[in-house]
């Protein structure tokens, strides 16, 4: 067999493999329409502002409603720790 | 003619993947460490435009305006007879307050967040029942209820039974009855929330009567926002006024590769390339030379000798390309972005089912492929170019 052949077969394979997670994306997108609806009553129904993603420090779970400056407010003089804050930039206002 | 170009390029082809499987242990590493680049940079960016593209779509039904009092730079209680100056500003059809902070459970080290609110008075709060796995809202006459995150059910504990205790500032305990959970298919917003009415957050986190955490404001027309806003703020200075599109602006702007891992995961790729850059640039080895040599005296042109280099190039950056990207999606949808996790949420004990389905735009593939496959395939092209011009003879030791 030519090695182009045999390079054309692999790729094939990846370009099925990449082809059934995309069909498998779309199953689970209509998926998550469906459960969009109940985001967004909630969201609307308890006026929520923010993601509940990182819950260790109020200024990752609400950055929208906090400061830039929060993390510091802590003391005088005190540094960011929590390791959530080297993901999440400060609200830019 | 264009069926001879092909003939020929496909040769070309042939040629460069045999001289790939030739050297298969580097070019495996090369694609490896290709690919691992590619992995991260593309994780990274699945991750972040998920969770902004969630956070565009839910977040697009926040009040319309949120108000805090902020004293000595940080938030405080907020007058409840603040509704009385705002009820002179024309446009604004509702304000609601609501008392909400965190409770830190000791035992646990488990942060919560609690809320308290007359719920019938929000926007679609007559439904909020469907976003319920089980239970009820609990009325404005309902003490002692609450409903509760999916995450709290476990922390707590609550399998078997329906009630759990808070502890109150001066350390008594306050029972509540679980009343509702909230949908796992909510998690991402309210995974450690704990809803109540106003008066049993009041009790709680003995706030004394007459102040509020923050206002809500709703508005007749939402093309007024802003300039409602600004009459609030004037009317109100010693109030921070947050709008709607302020909120969804800044999850536009808080996932982004000027954070601290962005950076991280950025340079390490940019470092990763430049090393792989450095050792193509500073020349090829004496074997590599001696074969370009012999092709030359074979009668193999110059144009010839690049395309092989390119055709090599291609085919290792595109398959680290293809590699790197489907394993970084299987990454995020499947493993649930569990290689991020420890910095996305870091020291939380509650934690949600994020359920993340990026959206792969031809932006962001574009954007992996420029800052990867392109500058690969000059690097290594331009030295193979070098190489490719030098006489036969001298390459060859002649």
């Amino acid at each position: 067999m030519r090695p182009a052949l045999r390079f054309a077969m692999f790729l094939c394979l990846l370009l099925a493999l990449d082809g059934a997670l995309f069909l498998d994306g779309l199953a689970r997108r209509k998926a998550q329409d469906a459960a969009l609806v109940k985001l967004e009553v909630a969201a609307s129904g308890l006026g929520l502002t923010d993601l509940a993603v990182a819950t260790e420090a109020r200024y990752t779970r609400h950055p929208a409603v906090s400061d830039p400056v929060a993390p510091f407010m802590d003391h005088p003089g005190a540094i960011e720790h929590f390791p959530t804050g080297a993901f999440w930039l400060p609200p830019q206002r | 003619m264009a069926r001879y170009n092909l003939e020929k390029q496909l040769n070309i082809l042939e040629y460069a993947l045999s001289s790939l499987w030739r050297r298969r242990m580097k070019s495996l590493s090369v694609l490896l460490v290709f690919g691992a680049v590619i992995f991260l940079l593309a994780s990274f960016q699945m991750v972040t435009q998920a969770l902004s593209d969630k956070a565009r779509q839910v977040l697009a039904h926040t009040p319309e305006i949120t108000l805090q009092k902020m004293s000595a730079g940080r938030q405080e209680g907020i007058p409840l007879a603040y509704r009385d100056k705002l009820a002179g500003i024309f446009g604004i059809r509702r304000v609601v307050p609501r008392i909400w902070g965190y409770y830190f459970d000791e035992v646990r080290l488990a942060n919560y967040t609690v809320m308290g609110m007359a719920v019938d008075e929000m926007p679609e709060g007559a439904r909020l029942d469907t976003a319920l796995a089980r239970g009820t809202m609990p009325g404005p006459a309902e003490q002692g209820r609450a409903v509760i995150g999916s995450s709290i059910t476990n922390a707590l504990d609550l399998a078997g039974r329906d009630t759990f205790s808070l502890f109150r500032p001066d350390l008594s305990l306050k029972s509540f009855v679980v009343i509702g959970e909230f949908s796992r298919d909510t998690d991402i917003l309210t995974n450690d929330l704990i809803v109540m009415n106003l008066a049993d957050a009041r009790d709680l986190f003995g706030i004394p009567g007459g102040l509020v955490s923050d206002l809500c404001v709703y508005v007749a027309n939402p093309t007024e926002i802003e300039t409602i806003a600004k009459k609030i703020s004037d009317a109100l200075p010693s109030v921070r006024v947050l709008t709607r599109p302020q909120i969804q602006k800044t999850y536009q702007a808080v996932f982004g590769w000027r954070s601290g891992f962005g950076s991280i995961c950025l340079l390490s790729a940019l470092a990763a390339f430049v090393i792989l850059a450095w050792d193509k640039a500073s020349g090829l080895s004496p074997e590599e030379r001696r074969e370009i040599a012999i092709l030359k005296v074979l009668g193999w042109e110059t144009r010839d000798i690049l395309a092989v280099r390119f055709w090599e190039s291609v085919i290792v950056s595109g398959l680290a390309c293809i590699i790197g990207m489907t394993a970084a999606y299987v990454h995020v949808v499947y493993g649930a972005a569990s290689l991020f996790r420890p910095v996305l949420m870091g020291w939380s004990v509650l934690k949600p089912d994020l359920h993340l389905l990026p959206r792969l735009a031809g932006g962001d593939i574009l954007l992996i492929l420029a800052f990867t496959v392109i500058p690969y395939l000059a690097a290594t092209v331009i030295p193979a170019w070098r190489s490719a011009t030098v006489p036969a003879d001298s390459a060859l030791g002649g």
